[in-house]
């Protein structure tokens, strides 16, 4: 029986290691590519293992390009990232447990209405949105600032609203109708109460909202016009110069840095964030 | 409990609004005090970008009343467009001649006629070519900041030796034709090892092959996308994937490097020939290659001698967007740009043409582009090809670009293809005049 | 009901409109801003799509004219017959590895924690780097990927120049990074109960069998989540073909619905009618979304409630 289950533990990890390699070859191909000299990013065949490790990459990525524009691109594209990224992950944990305490613990006419008609606009394509929405930030002289990319987190959206309710739902009515007889009001149950016990739900909203801002392409792409305004995923394409010439050892050590701070706060985080959506459930 | 977390989340607030605020400020446009700024984007980053900063260096150290602030912006075109929607243009844009006509249908830039009288800046100061591309129903939108010759460039090394100079080669289409096949060379498992020419390698410019072969792509109103001399110029693309095969072809070009690495197939020795700019000398030096080149006008078809000397023309413009706050002061460094000496030092730098009709000795001399007299030439043939001046160009060279791909693939026959181009721009040619302009009245 | 007394009654009413106040008061950010961020655009995008709109110039009103320049327009069902063909590609065979890849993570060996974040990285490459990145991968020569091709005396496909294989290129990718399903899937299986699979194991079930008869019935309502977001993405593709084949190229196998959107909008300034675009898109989301609500019906569970 023991041996057995060492038997299948070995199995298990050979299946996850070769699997593992598999897909993070591209991966892989990034961080060789990130450690290579530049004559060596391209050769016929192409080999995986540098010369000579370049760690220096690292740092000619983040200043790649500070000469002609008068900052360091990079880090200016970091810190307008992470004000973007910030400024949505507070907006979004803010407005949806909010908005999705409502739908989940208050009862009022209408509500479960609503909560359809929310759900249905998860179904609303971004590109249906996309014109008018610039004719509005247009109007509001907002384009070329951040403000179009986080002010609308502030007021929820589908998905998080309900993630958000299902984790409230699963929570015992009597907490807050124990809370209610202490004389607590409604929004103090909801702070008090309620938020505490919904960390993990809240970690999910954040991180996923965290995701989609880190990486957004479409909407910094649209709104944003000055240099000195772009977000990282934006900026990845200054690499490339206007025929086509990348240093790519140099695009592939800036990728590298653009996603670690996520992957190290994932692994981390993971546990807590599984449990949080399993918590809440699709039902 | 209630406290601590609402305080936390204050907190977090106020940093990240702090933070904002901040990063707003950090990026709002920053002059020099008493002096007026006029906001400049380009499209270049890099070394090109490094060349046009210096001249907006020497411009702000020229004179003590306007700062010129440069700002590269990618995807330079739509970005200019929606600031202007958005009523916060720059003051300057540099874009490509080839939209000046998109961009004045749209009534997106200001007139620069009036402007360039009272500055003395003149038709005559310039080669024609890269001048009368500017003006555009009669008045003037832009002018030139970087201006380039397009032309054949061959690898003298890869061609035999009775070939290998601009004198020897051949002249015309059947000849060029002839030696292309003749040297192109295949491995023993029938895929490609060298191709002495592939019209889509790189292929950037295929609303150009009509134009080569004496076609237009429209006559006054009309337009003549499938035209005869059109369709023969695309039967002759046609010819390659005939030849050699379009998979061959297809999984040759998969192994093609980007350009500006020295993976480029005229740099790894796959192609003998390509149409490129007067740019391309700077990227061979960069890769330190030591081949010998040359370069030459397209060759002509054999009963048209008249198309001799044809290359085509590609240029970098500066224009002053409408709804700016400064056009006075963006003319004036648009005018500067126009000076003899800080144009060849731009263009220099850049790797480019010259705009102006009058040239320095010491432009020629030191030019990355040893070749750059003979491109100058060309620039002045009556048969240099400017790009059309249509409001609906972006969406032709999309369809006659899609229609060189189905070529090139074997897809469809040039006839198929070029037809397909014809009607569907047809289409969208009535509904520009209608709408677009139509709006625009 | 007709027992309550009169103050009763009033009671209740005074305590309804208090709830209907705090209620609409917790949920009033988003009542806000389902108005100005999806109600307003949505209804003004339907008025765009009646108006020839240039961006530079205010809307004017054509009519029908958007729509019907749509129905014959070629290029715009090109895009439509490749989104479809890549949906149809990427979320069934998305939805199997992501599965699979879960079902695989939830076992109990040390060092999960970092097999997940592996399989999740891809998931958080910025679109613009994936674009680069594969670019490069799938070259013919230079590529990484053709060595073992070869090495094997296979003729590689022609990843980015041949039409019919592009869009498979991309679907390839997208497999690459369904990391955030995989998590999805991962935690819906957390809720699988631990005795359903004893008591499946005590009617002597086997792996596959446990799979079929618990764990997937088990993960229904997730599988409906992810593949209805599937094809809400899968309509919306736009990044990565952007950065890796201008214009949609090789002769525009990879130009999707998107991307004619966003060159009639910001290239062309067509903006009305590339709102009309993008409410037919609407539609279709719409119909395919409903086609898979009902065809789910007959075969998600929902637990207990």
């Amino acid at each position: 029986m023991t041996g057995n289950k060492v038997w299948k533990t070995i199995s298990t990890h050979m299946v996850l290691v070769i699997l593992t390699l598999i897909f993070i070859m591209p991966a892989l191909w990034m961080l060789s590519t990130a450690l290579k000299p530049a004559q060596e990013t391209m050769t016929n065949p192409p080999h995986w293992i540098p010369s000579k490790i370049m760690w220096g990459n690292f740092r000619e990525a983040i200043d790649y390009g500070r000469s002609e524009v008068g900052f360091t691109p990079f880090l200016v594209y970091l810190r307008n990232t992470v004000i973007i990224t910030l400024l949505s992950v507070c907006g979004a944990v803010i407005a949806n447990s909010l908005v999705a305490y409502s739908f989940a613990r208050l009862k009022w006419p209408g509500r479960d209405f609503f909560f359809a008609v929310t759900l249905a606009t998860m179904m609303v394509p971004f590109p249906v949105l996309m014109v008018p929405t610039f004719g509005l930030f247009k109007s509001l002289e907002w384009i070329g600032t951040f403000k179009p990319l986080w002010v609308p987190m502030f007021f929820g959206n589908a998905f998080s609203i309900f993630l958000l309710r299902q984790f409230f739902k699963s929570l015992p009515g009597e907490l807050s109708e124990a809370a209610k007889i202490d004389g607590c009001s409604e929004f103090g149950i909801f702070t008090d109460i309620i938020l505490p016990l919904s960390k993990p739900a809240l970690v999910v909203v954040a991180l996923f909202t965290f995701m989609g801002a880190w990486n957004d392409f479409l909407g910094p792409m649209i709104y944003l016009v000055d240099q000195k305004t772009f977000t990282l995923s934006l900026g990845l394409q200054n690499y490339q110069t206007q025929h086509g010439g990348t240093p790519w050892n140099l695009l592939m050590a800036a990728t590298l840095l653009v996603i670690l701070p996520v992957l190290i706060v994932f692994i981390f985080a993971q546990r807590v964030f599984i449990q949080g959506i399993a918590t809440s459930g699709f039902k | 409990m209630t406290t601590k977390l609402g305080l936390s989340l204050l907190a977090v607030g106020a940093v990240v609004v702090a933070a904002a605020v901040y990063g707003d400020m950090a990026v709002s446009r920053q002059g020099e005090s008493g002096k007026v700024t006029v906001v400049y984007w380009e499209k270049w980053t890099g070394a090109e970008g490094e060349a046009m900063q210096r001249a907006v260096n020497d411009f702000n150290a020229s004179q003590n009343r306007i700062f010129v602030q440069y700002l590269s912006i990618s995807d330079i075109d739509k970005k200019t467009l929606l600031a202007a929607a958005g009523s916060n243009p720059p003051d300057v844009a540099g874009i490509w001649q080839d939209q000046v006509a998109q961009f004045a249908d749209a009534k997106a830039l200001t007139d620069l006629t009036d402007l360039a009288a009272q500055n003395n800046v003149k038709a005559s100061d310039y080669i024609p070519s890269f001048y009368d591309g500017l003006v555009y129903h009669d008045r003037l939108w832009a002018l030139p900041s970087t201006p380039s010759v397009i032309c054949l460039y061959v690898r003298a090394d890869l061609v035999p030796k009775e070939y290998a100079t601009q004198e020897t080669f051949p002249k015309t289409i059947e000849a060029f034709d002839d030696l292309m096949f003749k040297i192109s060379t295949k491995n023993s498992n029938g895929t490609l090892k060298m191709a002495g020419f592939l019209p889509a390698s790189p292929g950037w410019y295929p609303w150009a092959w009509g134009p080569l072969f004496g076609g237009k792509l429209f006559v006054g109103d009309k337009l003549t996308i499938n035209s005869p001399e059109n369709l023969k110029a695309f039967e002759w693309t046609a010819l390659f994937p005939k030849n050699l095969g379009a998979q061959t072809i297809a999984s040759f070009q998969s192994g093609f490097g980007a350009f500006a690495t020295p993976q480029d197939p005229f740099l790894d020795g796959k192609t003998a020939c390509e149409i490129n700019g007067v740019w391309k000398a700077g990227y061979i030096n960069g890769a330190h290659k030591t081949f010998p080149w040359f370069v030459v006008p397209f060759p002509y078809p054999k009963d048209h001698p008249e198309l001799a000397n044809h290359a085509f023309i590609n240029e970098d413009v500066l224009v002053i967007p409408r709804g700016t706050k400064h056009p006075k002061e963006a003319f004036e460094f648009v005018k500067f740009i126009q000076r003899q000496d800080v144009m060849e030092r731009l263009c220099a730098a850049q790797g480019k043409n010259t705009a102006l009709a009058k040239v320095s000795e010491n432009f020629f001399k030191t030019h990355q582009n040893r070749e750059i007299r003979y491109l100058d030439h060309m620039a002045r043939s009556s048969n240099v090809i400017p790009a059309p001046q249509i409001g609906i160009f972006p969406q032709i060279r999309n369809e006659i670009s899609v229609a060189a791909q189905e070529i090139n693939t074997d897809q469809k026959s040039a006839k198929q293809a070029l037809d397909d181009a014809q009607n569907r721009l047809e289409g969208q040619w009535q509904l520009y005049r209608t709408q677009i302009l139509g709006d625009a009245k | 009901m007709a027992t309550l007394s009169n103050t009763d009654t009033r009671g209740c009413e005074v305590s309804k409109s208090r709830d209907l106040r705090i209620g609409l008061l917790f949920a009033s950010p988003w009542i806000i801003g389902f108005c100005v961020f999806l109600l307003y655009p949505v209804v003004a995008s339907l008025r765009y799509s009646f108006t020839s709109y240039s961006v530079l110039n205010p809307p004017r009103y054509i009519g029908l004219a958007n729509y019907q320049e749509l129905a014959g327009d070629s290029v715009f069902w090109g895009t439509m017959k490749n989104t479809l063909l890549y949906l149809i590609g990427a979320v069934p065979l998305m939805t199997v590895v992501a599965i699979g890849l879960a079902l695989l993570l939830n076992t109990k060996v040390k060092g999960m924690a970092f097999y997940r974040a592996m399989f999740f990285m891809p998931s958080l490459v910025p679109m613009v780097a994936q674009g680069t990145l594969f670019l490069w991968i799938f070259n013919g020569d230079y590529g990484v990927l053709n060595t073992p091709f070869r090495k094997l005396g296979l003729t590689p496909p022609n990843w980015l120049g041949d039409p019919t294989w592009t869009k498979w290129t991309l679907v390839l990718i997208a497999i690459w990074g369904c990391g955030q399903a995989m998590i999805l899937y991962l935690a819906g299986l957390q809720d699988v109960p631990a005795s359903l699979y004893e008591a499946s194991e005590l009617d002597g079930a086997g792996l596959w069998q446990k799979t079929k008869n618990v764990t997937l019935p088990m993960l229904s309502p997730v599988i409906l989540f992810n593949v209805i977001m599937g094809i809400i993405g899968a309509i919306q593709l736009f990044a990565v073909p952007y950065v890796m084949f201008p214009d949609g190229q090789p002769a525009r196998s990879t130009y999707f619905v998107t991307s004619y959107l966003y060159d009639n909008a910001f290239n062309y300034q067509r903006m009305g009618y590339a709102s009309a675009i993008a409410w037919v898109m609407f539609v279709v989301t719409l119909i395919l979304t409903l086609f898979a609500i009902r065809f789910s019906d007959r075969h998600v569970h929902y637990g207990s409630n």
